[in-house]
C-alpha cells in the first residue's frame, strides 16, 4: 500500500507539469474577413493558398465580387487574427472589418478574450459576471 | 519569335524576371522591344520590378505604380540585308508602369527606354536605342464577372508607340569590321553592300535602314484559371514610318502562357 501511494505522487506531479507546458488553444471557429484589392482569380487563389497554410484552418472560401474571405477553423486551433492580417498584407492586400465566431471569456478589463489566443476585443454583449467561457459572434475592425 | 520568361516574386513589392527570346526563323525583324517586358531582339534580360506605390481603396480595386530596371546581353546575332550583323553591346532598360485595376475595368499606362552601351575596345557598332510607351484599357463585361474559382476573363484594348533609333556600324575598306565576328557573315552581306552601301570606307556609318517610328493599336485578351494565365493579342499599325528601305509592319500578334507557383490548395 505504502509503495503504491509513494509512486502516485511523482506521477501526478509530472502529469500536471506537462499540462501546464502545453500551449492553450485559441478558439476561433469562423471568420468572415473583408479584403480590399482582390480583383482577379489569381489574387484569390494566392490569398486562399496562403491562408490555408495557417495552423487550424479547415476551409477557405474567397468571393472576389464581395471581397469576403470566409474561413472555418478546426476545434482546438492555435489561430491568431494578427497572423491572418499579416498574411493578407504580405500578399499585397488590405484586411478590413471581420465577423468572428469564437469561444472565449470576458477578462478583468471587460474585453472578450478568445481562449488561449491572447487576443481580446470590445464586444457589445458586455461582460459575463461568471466569466465563464461562451461562444460569441461579433464584429471587429 | 519565341520568348520564355520567368518571374519570381521576392517580396510583395519586389519581383525579378528573366526573359530570353530567340528567333526561330532568320531574316529581318523589328529591332525595338517585343513587349514592355521582353526584348525585341535575341537577348537574355534580367529585370527587377519595384512596386513603389500600392493602394487598395476598395473591394476589388487597386492602384499601383511599378518601376522596372534591368540589363540585357545578346544571345544570337541578327542578320541584316544591308550590312554584316552588328556586334551588339549589353543594354540597360528602365520603365515605369502605373495603373488602376477594378473588377469591371483596368487602365494602365507605361513608358520605357532601352539604351545600348558603348564598346570600349575600339568597336563603334551601336544598336538602336528604343523609347516606347503604352496605354491599355481593360474591360470585364458583366457576363464574364463570374467570380473565383471560375475562369477569369477580361478584354483589353492596347495602344503602343515606339521610337527606335538609328544603328551604327564600324567599317573598314571592303566593308568588313575586324575583330568581332563580322568576317564570317561578310560574304553573305557583300552583294547587298555593293548595291546599297556607298563605296567601302573606313570609319563609322549610320545604318539608314534601321529604326523608325510606329504606333500600333488593337485588342487583347487575358484569361486566368487556377494557376494558369493565357494571354493573346493582335495589334494593327496606325502609323509606321520605318527609316530607309525597311519593310513596313502591318500587324503584330503575340500569344502567351503563364504558370504561377502559388502553393497548393487543400
Amino acid at each position: 500500500m505504502n509503495l503504491r501511494f509513494s509512486l502516485r505522487i511523482p506521477i501526478l506531479v509530472l502529469t500536471g507539469f506537462l499540462m501546464a507546458a502545453e500551449p492553450l488553444h485559441a478558439e476561433y471557429l469562423k471568420i468572415q474577413l473583408r479584403v480590399y484589392g482582390l480583383d482577379c482569380g489569381l489574387c484569390a487563389r494566392g490569398v486562399a493558398a496562403s491562408v490555408e497554410r495557417l495552423d487550424g484552418v479547415k476551409t477557405v472560401d474567397v468571393n472576389i465580387k464581395t471581397g469576403l474571405l470566409e474561413i472555418e477553423l478546426a476545434p482546438g486551433n492555435t489561430f491568431k487574427m494578427a497572423r491572418l492580417r499579416k498574411v493578407i498584407r504580405e500578399n499585397g492586400f488590405r484586411s478590413m472589418e471581420a465577423t468572428v465566431t469564437a469561444i472565449g471569456a470576458f477578462n478583468a478589463s471587460a474585453k472578450f478574450e478568445v481562449t488561449g489566443s491572447g487576443e481580446a476585443y470590445d464586444v457589445a454583449q458586455g461582460p459575463d459576471k461568471d466569466r465563464a467561457p461562451v461562444q460569441l459572434t461579433f464584429k471587429i475592425q | 519569335m519565341f520568348g520564355p520568361r520567368v518571374v519570381y516574386g521576392v517580396r510583395p513589392n519586389l519581383q525579378l524576371s528573366f526573359a530570353s527570346p530567340f528567333h526561330v526563323t532568320h531574316g529581318e525583324h523589328p529591332t525595338g522591344r517585343f513587349t514592355a517586358m521582353m526584348p525585341g531582339v535575341p537577348e537574355a534580360e534580367v529585370l527587377a520590378g519595384w512596386r513603389f506605390y500600392h493602394a487598395t481603396p476598395g473591394i476589388g480595386t487597386r492602384n499601383e505604380a511599378t518601376l522596372y530596371f534591368g540589363g540585357s546581353a545578346t544571345t544570337q546575332k541578327l542578320p541584316r540585308s544591308d550590312s554584316p550583323p552588328l556586334k551588339r553591346e549589353p543594354a540597360v532598360y528602365a520603365a515605369l508602369a502605373a495603373g488602376r485595376v477594378a473588377r469591371s475595368y483596368d487602365i494602365w499606362a507605361g513608358v520605357g527606354y532601352q539604351r545600348y552601351g558603348e564598346w570600349e575596345t575600339g568597336i563603334s557598332d551601336h544598336q538602336s536605342n528604343t523609347l516606347l510607351s503604352s496605354l491599355a484599357v481593360g474591360w470585364r463585361p458583366p457576363f464574364l464577372n463570374k467570380g473565383y474559382p471560375k475562369p477569369d476573363l477580361r478584354l483589353f484594348w492596347e495602344t503602343t508607340g515606339e521610337e527606335v533609333g538609328l544603328a551604327r556600324l564600324q567599317r573598314t575598306p571592303g566593308g568588313i569590321t575586324p575583330g568581332h565576328g563580322h568576317d564570317a557573315q561578310s560574304a553573305v552581306a557583300r552583294p547587298f553592300l555593293s548595291t546599297i552601301i556607298p563605296p567601302p570606307f573606313s570609319g563609322t556609318s549610320i545604318l539608314r535602314n534601321s529604326g523608325g517610328t510606329a504606333v500600333f493599336s488593337g485588342p487583347s485578351l487575358l484569361c486566368t484559371y487556377k494557376n494558369f494565365a493565357f494571354q493573346g493579342g493582335i495589334l494593327f499599325s496606325l502609323f509606321d514610318q520605318p527609316n530607309g528601305y525597311q519593310p513596313r509592319e502591318n500587324v503584330r500578334a503575340a500569344l502567351g502562357f503563364s504558370y504561377y507557383i502559388l502553393g497548393r490548395r487543400k
